[in-house]
């Protein structure tokens, strides 16, 4: 720590304070900076003024590949892909302004950004260690999550096909009322 | 004098577009390769050019930008007014956002 410059220090700083203000978790600025815990639950404490939730992140893949998740997901790693090949970025900056530009593609399309950062995290990483992965929809050929064992020769994505129901949550009904 | 006044259309919609595109690769040249669709080194080229050499280009008879999809499924999605209209926005964005520019 102590033959670290001041200026990398500073950088590193900024990216967990954008990170922190984008509604990442503590475990997610860990890994992606090189700030002491203390340094980050500090920092932490004083843009949020409270302290960062605890306890484990969501660990399943499951989550994902439900109906309106899984749209979500989908669209966050479209946009990532497209990020990512189109220009050499840093992977944290490469998350950053997909989820930037996920957030926008909500807000345009009037619907709640489902995913959160620490979500959108957790993808790419499960992504990267092949837990999850695109595959092509037989129908409107679009990319969409799925998990590494999922039978994928004929799939059909959740847009082409909704389940029955679909969309139907309380938070919906009530908000139709 | 018709032509004339489409000629001069054209020449508007190709500098508002070309300063746009001007503009967004020199804020953030990631985020605008997504958003217009192009390739790398096509955003340099337009980086580089002059004032002068925008009113150059766009001075010409026809457009300089063009549709990034072509698939009737997009634009059916993108001009439904279906209940989930959010949702087909997504399922639009989600098959824009996988179109990837053709190398220049």
């Amino acid at each position: 720590m102590r033959g670290r410059s001041v200026v990398d220090d500073a950088r590193e700083v900024r990216r967990a304070a954008e990170l922190i203000n984008l509604g990442a978790r503590l475990q997610v600025l860990e890994s992606e900076t090189c700030l002491s815990r203390e340094r980050l639950l500090r920092l932490y404490k004083e843009l949020r003024g409270k302290s960062p939730p605890k306890g484990m992140l969501p660990f399943s893949t499951d989550w994902f590949v439900t109906w309106m998740p899984n749209i979500h997901a989908s669209l966050y790693m479209a946009v990532h892909r497209n990020l990512e090949k189109l220009s050499a970025l840093e992977p944290v900056e490469a998350m950053v302004k997909a989820y930037r530009l996920y957030l926008e593609q909500c807000a345009t399309n009037g619907l709640d950004p489902v995913l959160s950062l620490t979500r959108a995290w957790r993808l790419v990483r499960f992504t990267d260690a092949g837990m999850l992965r695109l595959a092509p929809c037989t129908r409107c050929h679009g990319s969409f999550v799925v998990r590494d064992h999922d039978l994928t020769r004929h799939f059909v994505c959740g847009l082409c096909r909704p389940p029955a129901r679909a969309g139907r949550t309380r938070a919906a009904a009530l908000a139709a009322n | 004098m018709q032509t004339d006044q489409l000629l001069e259309e054209i020449r508007e919609a190709n500098l508002s577009y070309l300063v746009l595109a001007q503009h967004l690769i020199r804020r953030d040249k990631a985020e605008a390769l997504f958003r217009l669709g192009i390739s790398e080194e096509v955003a340099d080229i337009l980086e580089r050019l002059s004032t002068a050499q925008i009113l150059k280009i766009a001075g010409s008879n026809m457009l300089m930008c063009r549709f990034r999809f072509d698939d009737q499924l997009v634009w059916n999605l993108l001009t439904s007014h279906s209940r989930e209209r959010g949702v087909a926005g997504a399922h639009a964005a989600i098959l824009m956002a996988a179109a990837l520019p053709e190398a220049a």
